[in-house]
């Protein structure tokens, strides 16, 4: 096995005498490429533990060490820009714009301008803002969105193997924060950085980490694990209710629809015989068929009592479909999207809109099942 | 209407000598305000982080400010003459408390995350201070600097009292020679300039502020 | 503190004890070097008749009565004045004011008293008009600042519960702001005791009158003399108004 990129060997931080240390004798290591997230209860010592590595806090006793490196041997402000640091309040500079924010430690690193000026652009572009509506722009003209957006390229413009994230999505309201995990995990696959991320969101934690570490007050670990792996076998009893009630609904978020056994209902194309789809239908043991159109695409859930009611053509009866499920989702998409659904099941659909066949609750409650 | 007229004629008709006096008032303003300037701002940034150095360095230069400008400018008479110098060393004690005060507070009022984030990504202390905290604290602490070159006008006039030269001299002559021709006439322009000026030094500043402060947090 | 707008969101603890025992060390120190030239340096005859005693002791009284009238004066108009200009009706005045206010600090107080001489005649009636106007801007300025910064959401609360504007003003927004109020009494007190050494320009006394003495006659002691002893009035007066903010100020604030 490979060194691993971050080790801490027995750390400790204390403030004071007498004072319980925020940090106890913590040993934890940090593969490269992996995203491990430090979760625990407010005032776990999570956020210290990921500060003593830049050394915003220096360790009281134990070391700490960076690719094979003691940290304390750097001067600690070099040492930082060598590290990129996202933190919740972001903290972009008001009186600088995005792109002079961005060039930050680039310039500190003595970059050419060129090369500077290009990889702004770039990582506007990584982070999905156009560099040519927001280079010019200052910090208070945008959202907390897209203020933590650029926070994020911020540390990244100087291309560092390690990010420190102390919750960088905490002060973000839910749905943009759904949408910049996401991004940010798509970002991850393609760069794969050496990430340390703090949360007290657990749920946040099992989305982001490949490994998370549950935290005791001391940084102590409780378990450390894949997010799987945890949920299936939680350590003990401060895990267990860490982790919460709906353990299995947490894990939702961990498979994907492709996992699951697609149910196939009969399908009927139009243009389609009346005869012929109430046979089709009476054959099977579903109630409901599926329309699609000449695209392959579902357009409408056909029942027996629809057919009957000849006063309207089969493309108009029945209901239609209105939401519909793509392997990519997670099973917890897909339990939302089955409890909207009319009939009690999802279409599911491949990019383009075509049918692959449906998702039931019975299909669901296998796959969860048959990981024990 | 009258006394308006007569009161440009002897403005114009003495314009030498109105143009020193206006010299050596604007003189005091540049001189104590430079110098009072960097004092403050130094002794703020240096005392920022301790709590103790920090309230009796403002308390301290709030007694200045307490002490009559009179007083003020006498009581060093025996050290240092009469002329320009106890002018400009009253003046100077004077002007420290709203800019020190301003630069503690501007200091104090920027956004922790952001020095945090500075701190973070790798900016030495001294790199922080140059290029973030200063940039971020200078609107407030040129309003401070504003009320400082306010009180130094008006208290400058006081400097005629003690052979200081200044705007003063008009008021001083105008009410020794009262009630001669021309007196009222002089201790008006000695008043006046004193305001005619401020609203020349407070369009400067005004200037100076759009110059130097970042559009990002005007 | 003479014509600065008090900073009272940073009033720490710490910084009100300093304000206490700065301002009488000073004093005391002034006290000293006064004692000192009085006993140690060369003090003719001259200066004896220029710090005779019942002259110093007029000068003295000269001075509280310029210092308190003018004071009162001030307080008396400044204060409903700044009340009225944060009412609802004038946002624009109120606004106007607090800026022009602040260039309105560079008025020499020396050319106000002498212009108001130039009308009103010498004594020392002209003088405590002249050091009102003086110290109106600056306390005004205070009054309609402090006012200002009451918390609006408190303001909301007290209608919102049915207050009146009356009950408002008298129930939230005056005890709120009666510290920077006080403030600013303070530091009319300390402005008007500090100019009353100029009254002796125009007739008005005061202990200018040994200061000016001093100066013409060339007597140093008189000079140092008479400016420690106005310096320490003022001084006097600035701690005993520093003891009434702090003791005035309402509980739990």
């Amino acid at each position: 096995m490979s060194e691993p990129l971050i080790r801490l060997e027995s750390v400790s931080k204390s403030y004071g005498s007498g004072a319980e240390p925020a940090v106890r004798k913590l040993t934890l290591e940090v593969e490269k490429g992996e995203v491990l997230v430090l979760v625990g209860p407010s005032g776990c010592g999570k956020s210290t533990t990921l500060r003593l590595i830049n050394r915003l806090i220096e360790p009281t006793s134990g070391k700490i060490f960076l690719n094979g490196e003691d940290v304390t041997d750097v001067d600690p402000s070099e040492l930082r820009r060598k590290i990129g640091y996202v933190i919740q309040q972001v903290g972009l500079f008001p009186h600088r714009t995005i792109a002079e924010n961005i060039a930050t430690v680039p310039k500190l690193l003595g970059w050419d301008k060129a090369k500077i000026e290009s990889r702004i652009d770039e990582m506007l572009e990584l982070v999905s803002m156009d560099p040519e509506t927001y280079r010019d722009r200052y910090p208070k003209e945008l959202s907390g969105g897209q203020a933590q957006r650029v926070g994020v390229a911020r540390a990244l413009a100087a291309d560092p193997d390690v990010l420190l994230m102390d919750e960088p999505f905490g002060a973000i309201d839910p749905i943009t924060r759904d949408r910049l995990q996401n991004e940010f995990l798509r970002l991850q696959q393609e760069l794969k950085k050496t990430i340390v991320f703090v949360t007290h969101d657990i749920d946040e934690a099992i989305k982001m980490g490949n490994r998370i570490a549950i935290l005791r007050e001391g940084s102590e670990i409780a378990q450390l694990d894949t997010p799987e792996a945890i949920l299936s076998h939680p350590a003990d009893e401060f895990v267990e209710s860490f982790l919460g009630s709906g353990a299995i609904l947490k894990g939702l978020t961990l498979k994907k629809v492709r996992d699951i056994d697609l149910h196939q209902v009969p399908t009927l194309t139009a243009p389609v015989a009346r005869d012929q789809a109430l046979k089709a239908l009476q054959d099977s043991p579903d109630q409901v068929a599926v329309l699609l159109d000449d695209k392959e695409q579902p357009t409408r859930w056909i029942d027996e009592k629809a057919l009957n009611r000849t006063s309207q053509p089969i493309e108009k009866s029945g209901r239609p479909v209105t939401v519909n499920l793509q392997p990519e989702d997670t099973l917890q998409d897909a339990l939302t999207t089955m409890l909207q659904s009319s009939v009690g099941m999802a279409v599911v659909t491949d990019r383009k809109g075509k049918y692959l066949g449906c998702c039931t609750i019975e299909s669901l409650a296998k796959l969860i099942m048959s990981e024990g | 209407m009258d006394f308006l007229l007569s009161l440009l004629e002897f403005a114009f008709g003495r314009q030498e000598q109105v143009l020193e006096a206006l010299a050596q008032h604007v003189g005091y303003v540049v001189s104590v305000l430079v110098t009072a300037g960097v004092f403050a701002i130094v002794t703020g940034i240096v005392t920022r982080r301790n709590q103790l150095a920090r309230e009796l360095a403002l308390s301290i230069a709030s007694v200045f400010l307490t002490i009559p400008s009179l007083a003020l400018f006498v009581i060093f008479i025996p050290l240092v003459g009469l002329g320009f110098a106890p002018s400009f060393i009253a003046l100077f004690l004077y002007s420290l408390l709203p800019i020190l005060r301003n630069t503690i507070t501007g200091l104090d009022g920027i956004d922790p995350g952001v020095l945090e984030s500075a701190k973070g990504m790798g900016l030495s202390p001294l790199q922080v201070l140059l290029r973030v905290e200063l940039p971020l604290a200078w609107p407030v602490i040129l309003a401070g600097i504003r009320v400082s070159s306010m009180l130094i006008v008006g208290i400058a006039a006081i400097a005629t009292l003690v052979a200081g030269g200044g705007l003063g001299d008009f008021i001083k002559s105008g009410l020794a020679r009262l009630p001669l021709p021309n007196s009222l006439e002089a201790i008006w322009l000695g008043t006046i300039l004193c305001l005619l000026l401020a609203l020349v030094i407070d369009l400067i500043l005004q200037a100076a502020r759009l110059a130097t402060i970042s559009k990002g947090i005007r | 503190m003479s014509t600065i707008s008090p900073n009272l969101s940073s009033r720490t603890p710490l910084s009100e004890r300093l304000d206490l025992i700065v301002s009488p060390i000073f004093a005391v120190i002034l006290g000293l070097i006064g004692t000192a030239v009085w006993l140690y340096s060369d003090i003719d005859s001259i200066t004896e008749d220029i710090l005779a005693p019942e002259k110093l002791q007029r000068q003295l009284g000269e001075t509280l009565v310029l210092g308190f009238s003018s004071s009162i004066l001030v307080i008396l108009v400044a204060i409903p004045l700044g009340i009225v200009v944060t009412r609802k009706g004038f946002p624009r005045l109120k606004n106007f004011l607090v800026d022009t206010l602040g260039l309105a600090q560079a008025l020499p107080a020396y050319g106000l008293i002498v212009i108001f001489f130039s009308f009103m005649g010498a004594g020392i009636t002209t003088v405590i008009f002249a050091l009102a106007t003086f110290s109106l801007l600056p306390v005004l300025r205070n009054t309609i600042v402090g006012l200002e910064q009451v918390d609006k959401s408190v303001i909301d609360a007290g209608r919102g519960m049915g207050y009146t504007s009356r009950q408002i003003l008298m129930k939230i927004e005056l005890p709120l702001s009666v510290e920077v109020i006080i403030a600013g009494i303070r530091t009319a007190i300390v402005i008007n005791v500090g100019m009353s050494a100029l009254a002796f320009l125009v007739g008005g006394g005061g202990l200018g009158e040994t200061i000016n003495s001093g100066l013409k006659l060339d007597r140093g002691p008189a000079i140092l003399i008479g400016a420690v002893m106005v310096a320490i009035l003022a001084l006097v007066f600035d701690f005993l108004s520093a003891l009434a903010q702090k003791y005035l100020k309402p509980k739990g604030l």
